[in-house]
């Protein structure tokens, strides 16, 4: 008699399960311009894990890069898991933000151009996960955050379905950007098959809610041959702009302003997540020495004329690609999912501020401190 | 005579059947709202002009308790957490729950919404209750029968459930009728508190739509904020697939007749 529910239940399930499943061709991988193409369908399950929410060497807490400590070309075993945190965006502001890994922006992940990344997913939006105690195995990322957990990092629970869209890849999103829900896993390749710096974000629909949530990040792919300067930078930073629309909510917490988001009216603007992080934590340097700021405006739907007061962008590699290359800008304007890479000399000791020379976004937060020393050549 | 000798031969097999397949009742018996028959318009495509017809039903007042959930795990175990086989769940099946019949009311409360349920699970109660779950459809068109002033009001409105999707907290749920949103009926909390499970949460059409940036634009067919909150709820509980708990995710009973009166309910038991 019980059994018989569980038959009728089975026999429904099954035919539900039918319907959900798709039978999509796979492509043969294949080079065109030598870049790769095809990529084996993605896989999506469920597993038992647990561990770090961000695995893999060259993952990193923003504005730091990790090194690319291997010639060639390397495959990336990369894990960015999907995980709830209640942060800090400003003094006082306090959110629970959907997020990679647990900051927002996202970990950066930096890659060379023609590297293979295997990249797993977990949604972990229903799990309790605290990132900012020491982990075994995890990304450098984890440690750093640990470390300097800027945003203030407590676990939340949100459950919600997500997915992961590179702009570094180039696949078929209605199977490689396809939405996991609460527990599911999805696991598929690309390849960075184009040097620059690329974001990534959330593709579930409604996208703005959830790239506005948090759900957004930076893949760096470095050019096979470098960029052609004849010189070594001294410092390479990364920095994200991006936007909240927050609103005071019922507690102390603040909650998604639709109504902001629909209008462009963001409560904050921010550089790598926080308003005051970059004056808190200035962005370090000295006299003489060549910086490289790769600068993404992550959005989700402003613009950024990124200029830094009192200096020269002495060289700038639009979206990060060395053929598209610019000399003697003082902003750069950049759309929303829009990337440079800069080079700029340091002039003298002293205080630069970053800035979105939009000034509305300045005075929401979009700006940050570069703190030279003393001249050390 | 013998047509009737078949038409007693065939009730006989039909009661067998349906005592066979009847599952134990739930004792407890919550209120069941009717919803008369209308019509509404969904956020998915539709021949223009024609509004989806829904038939008169019945819907629970609001969502599946905890306490209710415990009573039918009492009466049907193969759905307590250590027994449920993992076609119909996944790992997450009641998680935050003590023991098998124990949520541990001093945290979730008895009168919460029960979450953590699986499509199947909620399937499984109310079929032990004599009823089903809602279709898609019934659910939306009776969460639309609400009053609203005008039409900045129901903007105003949406505008926060659209906000509300962003952040359930899913660790401190209301109590169920703690919402204070019900339908012009008195169906309670279909927003504000929790997602609610559907027959068919997944449509066919579904695997046409191609989720992405463009489908709340595509979805905007009422033109107003309301489709705009619509789309998100349709999008959510299309991406999920029928294995999945969520601690935002519960549901509430539809059925096709009214809730027995205690006369009836002995009938059936004799």
């Amino acid at each position: 008699m019980k059994s018989a529910i569980s038959k009728i239940t089975l026999i429904a399930g099954m035919i539900l399960i039918g319907m959900s499943s798709v039978v999509s061709a796979q492509t043969k991988e294949f080079k065109l311009d030598g870049k790769t193409f095809g990529m084996p369908e993605a896989q999506i399950y469920t597993e038992d894990y647990d561990g770090p929410t961000v695995v893999g060497e060259h993952l990193t807490q923003l504005p730091n890069l990790a090194p690319l400590n291997y010639e060639g070309n390397k495959h990336h075993e990369v894990r960015i898991d999907i995980v709830v945190q209640e942060i800090e965006v400003a003094e006082g502001v306090r959110y629970q933000a959907w997020t990679f890994g647990g900051t927002v922006p996202g970990p950066v992940l930096h890659v060379r151009e023609g590297d293979r990344i295997t990249f797993i997913m977990k949604n972990r939006s229903d799990e309790e996960v605290t990132i900012t105690e020491p982990s075994k195995g995890g990304s450098p990322f984890m440690n750093q955050v640990a470390n300097n957990p800027y945003q203030k990092n407590k676990p939340g629970i949100m459950p919600m379905p997500h997915s992961m869209d590179f702009h570094a890849g180039t696949v078929a999103k209605d199977d490689k950007w396809r939405t996991v829900g609460p527990g599911e896993t999805i696991k598929f390749d690309f390849i960075a098959n184009y040097p620059g710096s690329y974001i990534y974000h959330c593709g579930t629909p409604s996208v703005l809610m959830h790239t506005s949530m948090g759900q957004h990040g930076v893949v760096v792919v470095s050019p096979k041959e470098g960029y052609k300067t004849g010189y070594e930078v001294d410092r390479e930073y990364v920095i994200v702009q991006s936007e909240y629309y927050l609103t005071k909510g019922a507690g102390d917490l603040y909650t998604y302003d639709f109504e902001a988001a629909s209008n462009n009216n963001p409560s904050h603007v921010v550089f790598n997540g926080h308003q005051t992080i970059l004056h808190d934590q200035p962005l370090k340097a000295n006299a003489g020495e060549r910086v490289r700021f790769h600068v993404s405006n992550n959005g989700p739907s402003g613009t950024s004329s990124f200029h830094v007061i009192g200096g020269i962008f002495d060289r700038v590699w639009l979206e990060g690609h060395p053929f598209n290359e610019m000399r003697g800008m003082q902003t750069v304007l950049l759309g929303a999912s829009s990337s440079a890479t800069i080079d700029m000399i340091v002039p003298e000791e002293g205080k630069y501020i970053l800035i979105d020379h939009e000034f509305v976004d300045a005075e929401k937060g979009a700006t940050g401190t570069l703190k030279a020393g003393p001249r050390k050549k | 005579m013998r047509s009737q000798k078949n038409i007693f031969a065939l009730t006989c097999v039909m009661i067998f059947v349906m005592v066979a397949f009847m599952p134990e009742i739930a004792s407890s018996q919550t209120v069941r709202v009717f919803v008369p028959a209308g019509s509404f318009h969904s956020v998915l495509p539709e021949v223009p002009g024609e509004p989806i017809q829904v038939d008169s039903f019945y819907l629970d007042k609001t969502a599946v308790t905890n306490e209710e959930f415990v009573s039918f795990l009492e009466e049907n175990p193969e759905w307590r957490r250590s027994e449920i086989p993992s076609i119909f769940t996944n790992a997450g099946y009641l998680k935050q729950w003590k023991s098998d019949l124990d949520p541990g009311y001093e945290n979730l409360g008895k009168d919460r919404p029960v979450t953590r349920v699986s499509w199947y699970a909620a399937n499984a109660f109310c079929a032990a209750r004599g009823g089903r779950l809602p279709t898609l459809n019934e659910w939306e068109y009776s969460a639309q029968l609400i009053d609203f002033e005008n039409e900045k009001e129901a903007n105003a409105f949406s505008a926060k459930l659209i906000n509300w999707y962003s952040g359930i907290d899913a660790n401190n749920l209301g109590a169920v009728g703690s919402s204070e949103i019900e339908n012009e009926y008195g169906v309670e909390d279909q927003f504000g508190l929790i997602m609610e499970w559907v027959d068919d949460f997944k449509p066919l059409i579904a695997e046409d739509l191609s989720l992405d940036c463009g489908t709340v634009g595509r979805m905007n067919t009422l033109g107003s904020v309301y489709s705009y909150a619509a789309s998100i709820r349709y999008i959510t509980r299309m991406s999920f697939n029928a294995k999945i708990t969520t601690g935002m995710v519960g549901f509430r009973c539809a059925y096709n007749t009214p809730a027995p009166t205690p006369e009836s309910q002995q009938g059936e038991s004799l």
